[in-house]
């Protein structure tokens, strides 16, 4: 019972420290409430323009006058034809203009009707991404005007036009609809993480190397309570942070889903209280292990300075181990699960995409944040007493 | 009280940099910090350890308070042995330490009631006792306002309200009038001849420093160390008597420089 409350008093202690660590403390709530709405709203801002200018349906052609039968296919299909600005090139180099142009030659039309095949070029800038997404559609627009023409010239022959398609061609898309957004929410899970990394961070330093470059450890020591004790209460303040940034960061999420402005993401992105419960399971013990190592970290350096520079080792391998899903294209491997970091960002994005988990996905990773943090917290309190002295 | 017995410790001192080839490593020194350190602090004294810096003040008082463990000799805290029984005997000591770090986001109160939990007291025992060490010690005005920015005298009353606020039978300072004023040592003095008084409890008093002045105006005994040994001990008429000098600062020197390097020849031969 004694154990207990001096490891809530050394907790209690820490929290009222930290709270009052206004600026810090502020710095971390809010980038960890702001997170998930602004993430959203970027992605969907994103998505929105793209969407809208698939609606308008606009089409440039640079020497319009040139082909009025394309035109006039064009504008058939119900597609806006616009003259392109004469300085289009430097326009879509500094993507001042979201489109392709269509370059017509000055012959176009009386090559089209000798049947000498003009050639028309289809100018894009793949650096300058709206207009790179818009060119299929062009290219598609103008392979419809070449099968229309050369249907009609079959016909006139006599000939069906199906004898250019010897084989009818349909896409399916296997992706549901959460699969697909989980392309462009694929980054959540990787920046709520970082999120909960740098909420403990603060926390955990000023409780270790924070104290030892005070000169207040050494004091606190002589204090008749086991070193156990004393990390116990401290790992839980540190640990409590974390979870706290944690649970904001998932909540923000509910409410900035309203905020989407786009239709298709809104009904891609669903994040509901099943998400929130999951995401929870797997960061709350990640955010404790992380704590728990923090602390193993700083506790060795004697300033806090000194803390930082060692725990870019470890913020480093969090930014790291994730990409490991990207640039392993062989999918996921069940050893996955067992690499912290990786595990937790391989099952929340599982989560996103709308997959059922079992258990054992769960329990894994909970185990392994177990023994990291019961390792850590033995390493600090093996040390507490002998970094004490400077 | 508190009893010292042929206290011993070295440390590994870091390799001289630039003496030392890359890749390989430098052969590691042996510093000797304590080498026969005995002390024995009676209850209802003022006992002072008196050294040059570098003498092993520091170190002996950290181990007798179970930071640093000792190659050798035995430590107790009434009768309590610190090497086996390390919480019994910290709990029986109020140690002011060399570091005495406070929280600079919390109030002297908090950095005072703080102690006093871990100690073991409820919260409103430890209040109480806060205001009573505040008034002792003359800082009633300071215990509502954060650390933050206190002076180094200030600093220091908080470091020891928060050292004593388990009222401990034995008080072990650490150089405690490093950087005080005149009007702050003076204020000291009267607090520790206080706690030393059957009024005060009658603590056992263990004092270091290396501020002559200090031991003879405050101390009952005194243990002079010097390189890591006790070489005298007694009481400051005591210790004139036995060098035959008459400033204590002449027979310090004595005890310290003197002796402390004929018991070093005496120990090689």
């Amino acid at each position: 019972m004694k154990f207990l409350s001096v490891a809530g008093t050394v907790f209690r202690k820490e929290i009222i420290d930290s709270l009052r660590d206004k600026r810090t403390m502020l710095v971390v709530l809010v980038s960890g409430v702001l997170l998930g709405p602004l993430m959203l709203i970027a992605l969907s801002s994103l998505v929105s323009t793209l969407e809208s200018h698939a609606e308008k349906r606009e089409v440039y052609v640079s020497g319009l006058t040139h082909g009025p039968s394309l035109r006039n296919f064009l504008e058939r299909q119900t597609w806006v034809v616009k003259e392109a600005p004469a300085d289009f090139e430097a326009r879509l180099r500094e993507s001042r203009l979201g489109d392709p142009v269509v370059l017509l030659p000055a012959d176009f039309e009386s090559a089209i009707e000798h049947g000498e095949a003009p050639v028309v070029e289809v100018v894009s800038d793949s650096a300058n991404r709206q207009s790179s997404s818009a060119l299929p559609r062009v290219l598609q627009l103008l392979n419809g005007f070449n099968r229309e023409r050369a249907g009609l010239t079959l016909a006139t022959r006599g000939v069906s036009g199906a004898v250019l398609e010897s084989m009818q061609v349909q896409e399916r898309d296997l992706a549901s609809t959460q699969t697909r957004s989980a392309q462009i929410t694929g980054m959540l899970p990787f920046l709520v993480m970082l999120a909960v990394l740098y909420g403990a961070l603060n926390a955990a330093m000023d409780t270790t190397a924070g104290e030892r470059e005070r000169g207040s450890l050494e004091p606190l020591v002589m204090n008749p309570a086991h070193a156990l004790v004393l990390v116990l209460g401290k790992w839980a303040a540190v640990a409590s942070v974390g979870m706290l940034v944690a649970l904001l960061n998932c909540l923000s999420f509910l409410p900035a889903q309203w905020l989407l402005r786009s239709d298709a993401l809104q009904a891609m992105f669903q994040f509901g209280s099943r998400e929130v419960v999951l995401f929870l399971l797997l960061l709350l013990p990640f955010a404790a292990a992380l704590s728990a190592l923090l602390m193993a970290i700083s506790i060795v350096c004697k300033s806090v300075k000194e803390a930082q520079a060692s725990a870019t080792f470890l913020v480093l391998a969090i930014s790291l181990l994730p990409l490991m899903t990207l640039f392993n294209q062989s999918g996921d491997a069940p050893w996955h699960l067992w690499v912290p970091a990786l595990a937790q960002n391989t099952l929340m994005t599982r989560v996103i995409k709308g997959e059922d988990l079992t258990l054992l996905q769960f329990a894994v990773p909970f185990l392994v944040c177990v023994v990291l943090t019961v390792a850590a917290l033995s390493f600090v309190s093996y040390h507490l007493r002998r970094t004490s002295v400077k | 009280m508190i009893r010292i017995e042929h206290l011993a410790r070295s440390f590994q001192a870091p390799p001289a940099p630039g003496k030392s080839m890359p890749f390989k490593r430098a052969p590691a020194t042996l510093v000797q910090a304590v080498r026969d350190v005995n002390l024995f602090a009676p209850n209802g004294q003022i006992t002072g350890l008196l050294g040059p810096n570098g003498a092993g003040k520091t170190t002996t008082l950290r181990m007798l308070a179970g930071l640093i463990k000792p190659d050798a000799g035995r430590m107790t805290v009434d009768d309590v042995d610190v090497a086996r029984d390390p919480l019994v005997a910290l709990a029986r000591l109020g140690v002011l330490s060399d570091s005495r770090g406070l929280y600079p986001r919390l109030t002297a109160r908090e950095n005072i009631v703080y102690y006093g939990a871990l100690q073991g007291m409820t919260r409103d025992a430890a209040q109480e006792r806060a205001e009573s060490l505040a008034c002792m010690l003359d800082m009633s005005a300071l215990l509502e306002r954060r650390t933050e920015g206190f002076s180094q005298g200030e600093r220091m009353k908080t470091a020891l309200a928060r050292a004593l606020v388990h009222d401990p039978a034995n008080i072990v300072l650490d150089e405690p009038t490093n950087g005080l004023d005149v009007i702050a040592t003076r204020a000291l003095r009267d607090s520790l001849r206080l706690l030393r008084s059957p009024q005060g409890g009658s603590k056992c008093i263990v004092f270091s420093t290396h501020i002559m002045q200090e031991v003879e105006r405050l101390c009952d005994g005194v243990v002079v160390v010097a390189h890591g040994r006790s070489v005298a001990e007694g009481t400051v008429a005591e210790l004139l008597a036995r060098t035959g000098k008459t400033d204590f600062e002449e027979a310090f020197v004595q005890l310290a420089f003197v002796s402390a390097e004929l018991a070093e020849q005496g120990a090689v031969a």
